[in-house]
């Protein structure tokens, strides 16, 4: 937490639904969702790839639409609810994305793969049974420098193929 | 290696910290926070070149929140290398570092950095090699290499046999200078350190690819005795070899000495392209001759390298981007030399496969070329001239008894293996090598194949050490100082413990990468993690497993051939009731806890170890817009016997889609009249996403090295060296250009297409490829 505020800088309290919790914040109003999730919240999953919405590792989901949590203003938020990675599964059993990204090893450093898995989870939401070009295009906007995008997609066909 | 039943090596276990990433729990340096915590950044030199006659800090010291800065007339004189300052008077690059401040947030502490006022006095700069190289050129270095901007003063020259007696014998003669630009390895996690200090002992969380080695450098460069250092390596976002400088964690800990609080430094990707490190720019001249049957009398490399500002791992990439030259093919003649060039450009340094890709890029199209020219099939050709097992002609050099450079010079050494032969014959067969490519319908796509093959150092690295030890519950450790730099090196290492002790690997406690609680180790590079490490490792399993045989055979009152350890337990054969725990077997041991330990020098006096690929490319090109698509890939390797499937599969498959980027859309420009790099974003620096992802088929091939631990070979980089050529070699059979020039972008195929309807000779298809352009746009 920010011990000195620039007297510059302007403040808002705001109610901010994180995984099913409301969390009453003051934020400065320059500070995106992502910086409140890191930084107050100490919800790491989600994270700084680039800081300008080019990468997607921050990607969260908001009303259940994958977005770049580095591209949305905490402000912005209101009462749409914000889902992160640390928000799926249950205490001990994981989200079907996470087991399908761990049972074909869908990751490498693992730095992309909380993006990598909301925008899959947003996908799936959507549409249970994505075809190979779906899947692609519903990725393309994460990026993996390991390029561990062959076992992506082999995570994602055998999540679809399952839902048969 | 032992009669266990469990066999844990072979075996496609899930990655030890995958759960963990998955669902955010995995912890990477920025991810830590400690009370107190404060934010620093990094001012960085507007300027490609000059002298910092002052920096006035009284107006950003005034700002309330900012606790502590730091420039270059009172950091401490350390380096954090033998030409890198923690900050030094002198800046050499656009971004590099001229002065740091922590303050209480972010906001601050940007505030903080624009009320620092540089007197800065310019300097004359340069930004290529052929400039910088000039008489009379600035000295980019004046103090650590006085003679001019050639690293070490002196050019590197290699050579085997004599070319000049080989070019005398040959019938065809072709020479031919392609140039490789920098790209950057931007591993998606920014660099980023967290120093706190105790008293007078610092603890320092980084982005790290050898917390050992960090641990040596920062103790050095900050002037404090490395028994007061600790360096930690949280989750690593990545480093492909690029992770290698310490001025990061040396200026949060200067900060956070003076500040008396922790401090957090994380990089911007714009540092990250600019400030991080490339790989570096190469010019390269390569001439090859060749008998009318199609063997080839003389290999002659001429490569001038742009070093960037700093020397990194300059002479290691400048060395192995001849390895491919001088050992690909076989060839009594043989020279390689090299410039290494200061320039005031962004740093070259490590990333993946060092200088092999730019070294394999020249070599692989050029005898493709070579090929052509002696009317023989590209895949004939390198079956025919491949270096065989007996590897080069010559005589050896290396006095008897030494362990041989996995990276030889010499004639006269046998691989311990070599699948190079069995790469090309599986990977051919598998793509359907000498089938045309089917054309598609639209007569403005045209489709093309190409192949290369690569070899590469084949895991012998620096000495490495290993601890294996079980306490009196049971519980066994595998304790190791090496760094996982997201490979996965944790998970196969815990696969060859375990083997030895005839364990899963999921039983094992892992104790990694913190330079206070492991033995010391090298940093995570050149492939070297699971054949160096790993040897300490099987051999301190090995170790471990006979004292606990020793102990049980007390016990169980039968001699140690007669037991069986599998399963946590140690059995009688053939009367598996007659049994021991291994918490049991360790409580009949004198101490609580039983430690094996192993160092190893690794390598092998008699042998060259070397890991070998063959790549096969299908591409598309279209006409209209100058767009490439690799369409189908197929890979065969020879990386000894593959521990781990699944991960193997995926490290190559990355590697493969990595330098997708490098063969057809990466360059980091830098402006030549101001010396500003222009692009180091990901929207203009174009990296591979999922949408690029090809078809790509992977082969192992059926090779145990009878050196390597449990028959394994270095597999990390060599699936990034062949990429480019084969992608190359594929478009000249698409449009019959020779692009001698990365990347190969739309608009450099559109200029090379226009240049080609222009040309005289215009004939481009298949039976008549010896009309083709070379395109060097």
């Amino acid at each position: 937490m920010p011990d000195a505020v620039p007297a510059a800088a302007t403040t808002a309290t705001i109610a901010l639904e994180v995984n099913g919790r409301v969390h009453r914040l003051t934020v400065r109003h320059h500070w995106s969702l992502l910086d409140v999730l890191r930084e107050q919240l100490d919800l790491t999953g989600a994270k700084r790839g680039c800081d300008r919405g080019e990468c997607g590792a921050c990607t969260v989901l908001l009303a259940s639409r994958p977005v770049y949590s580095c591209q949305v203003l905490a402000l912005q938020v209101g009462h749409r609810p914000v889902v992160t990675v640390e928000g799926l599964g249950e205490s001990n059993i994981l989200d079907p994305v996470q087991q399908a990204f761990l049972d074909n090893d869908g990751a490498q450093c693992g730095y992309c793969t909380p993006g990598f898995v909301m925008s899959a989870r947003a996908l799936l939401d959507d549409n249970p049974h994505p075809s190979d070009d779906e899947i692609r295009q519903a990725l393309a906007g994460n990026l993996c420098r390991c390029n561990a995008y062959g076992r992506i997609i082999q995570s994602m066909r055998a999540m679809r193929d399952a839902a048969r | 290696m032992t009669s266990s039943t469990t066999a844990a090596t072979g075996q496609s276990v899930i990655r030890t910290d995958l759960r963990d990433k998955l669902t955010g729990q995995a912890k990477y340096t920025a991810d830590l926070k400690l009370p107190g915590m404060l934010h620093a950044l990094v001012l960085r030199s507007p300027h490609p070149h000059a002298n910092i006659l002052s920096v006035d800090t009284q107006a950003a010291a005034r700002l309330p929140g900012v606790y502590a800065i730091v420039t270059p007339f009172d950091v401490p004189p350390g380096k954090v290398a033998p030409d890198l300052a923690i900050l030094d008077r002198r800046v050499r690059f656009v971004g590099d570092e001229v002065a740091a401040v922590a303050a209480a947030d972010l906001d601050i502490a940007r505030q903080a950095l624009s009320l620092l006022e540089v007197e800065y006095q310019a300097l004359p700069f340069v930004l290529e090699p052929e400039d910088a190289l000039k008489p009379g050129a600035i000295v980019i270095h004046p103090e650590g290499n006085p003679g001019g901007n050639l690293v070490g003063g002196k050019p590197l020259s290699l050579e085997r046999g004599s070319v000049a007696e080989g070019f005398a014998q040959a019938e065809l003669v072709l020479e031919e200078e392609y140039f490789i630009p920098v790209h950057s390895a931007t591993a998606l996690e920014p660099r980023a350190a967290l120093a706190a200090w105790e008293g007078d002992s610092l603890t320092v969380w980084k982005s790290s690819r050898g917390v050992h080695v960090d641990r040596a450098t920062l103790a050095e460069a900050l002037g404090i005795p490395p028994a007061k250092v600790r360096v930690v390596g949280p989750y690593l976002g990545a480093g492909f070899g690029n992770k290698d400088e310490s001025r990061l964690g040396a200026l949060a800990a200067v900060l956070a000495q003076r500040a008396g609080r922790p401090v957090r430094l994380e990089y911007s990707r714009q540092d990250e392209f600019v400030a991080g490190r490339t790989r570096h720019a190469a010019r390269i001249r390569i001439k090859a001759g060749f008998k009318r049957d199609g063997s080839i009398t003389a290999i002659h490399t001429i490569a001038t390298l742009n070093k960037g500002a700093y020397l990194a791992s300059g002479p290691g990439v400048a060395r192995r981007l001849g390895q491919g030259s001088l050992y690909l093919y076989h060839c009594a003649n043989s020279k390689y030399e090299a410039y290494l060039v200061y320039t005031n450009r962004p740093t070259g340094g490590s990333y993946r496969a060092l200088g092999a890709p730019q070294g394999h890029f020249a070599l692989e199209t050029l005898m493709d070329r070579a090929a052509e020219a002696l009317g023989i099939d590209p895949l004939e050709f390198r079956l025919k001239n491949q270096v065989r097992a007996e590897g080069q002609p010559g005589r050896r050099t290396t006095p008897p008894g030494q362990n041989i450079d996995s990276q030889p010079l010499e004639g006269g050494v046998p691989f311990s293996s070599n699948g190079l032969d069995q790469c090309l014959r599986l990977g051919a067969q598998a793509f359907g090598w000498g089938e045309p490519a089917e054309q598609p319908a639209d007569p403005a796509k045209k489709r093309g194949r190409g192949m290369s093959m690569m070899i590469y150092r084949g895991g012998p690295g620096f000495a490495s050490a290993a601890e294996v030890r079980i306490d009196r519950s049971g519980v066994i450790s595998l304790v190791c100082g090496l760094m996982d730099v997201g490979e996965g090196a944790t998970t196969v290492l815990a696969q060859m413990a375990a083997q030895g002790l005839g364990l899963d690997s999921r039983d094992i406690r892992l104790i990694f990468a913190d330079s206070a609680t492991t033995p010391n180790a090298p940093i995570t590079a050149g492939s070297t993690a699971t054949f160096s490490t790993g040897t300490a490792v099987v051999q301190a399993a090995t170790s471990l497993r006979g004292q606990l045989l020793e102990l049980a055979a007390d016990g169980l009152e039968a001699p140690v051939d007669n037991l069986e350890l599998s399963g946590g337990a140690v059995y009688v054969k053939g009367d598996p009731a007659r049994r021991m725990s291994l918490a049991e077997v360790v409580r009949r041991a004198a101490s609580d806890v039983l430690s094996a330990s192993a160092s190893v020098n690794p390598g092998s006096p008699n042998h060259i170890i070397n890991s070998f690929g063959a790549h096969f490319a299908q591409v598309e090109v279209d006409t209209g817009t100058g767009q490439v698509r690799v369409l189908r890939y197929v890979a065969a390797h020879d990386s000894g016997r593959i521990l781990n499937p699944r991960l193997a599969l995926n490290q190559v498959e990355g590697g493969i889609s990595q330098m997708l980027g490098f063969a057809l859309s990466e360059e980091l420009v830098t402006d030549g009249p101001t010396g500003i790099t222009l692009n180091g974003s990901y929207l203009e620096h174009k990296c591979p996403t999922i949408l690029d992802y090809p078809d790509i088929q992977i082969i192992f091939a059926d090779v145990v090295d009878p050196i390597g631990p449990l028959g394994a070979k270095a597999l990390g980089e060599v699936p990034a060296v062949g990429v480019a050529p084969a992608i190359a070699n594929a478009i000249y059979d698409a449009i019959g250009v020779r692009f001698t020039r990365l990347p190969i972008t739309p608009q450099r195929v559109l200029e090379a297409l226009s240049l080609q309807r222009s040309a005289v000779s215009p004939p481009t298809t298949r039976s008549n490829r010896g009309g083709g352009l070379i395109a060097d746009g």
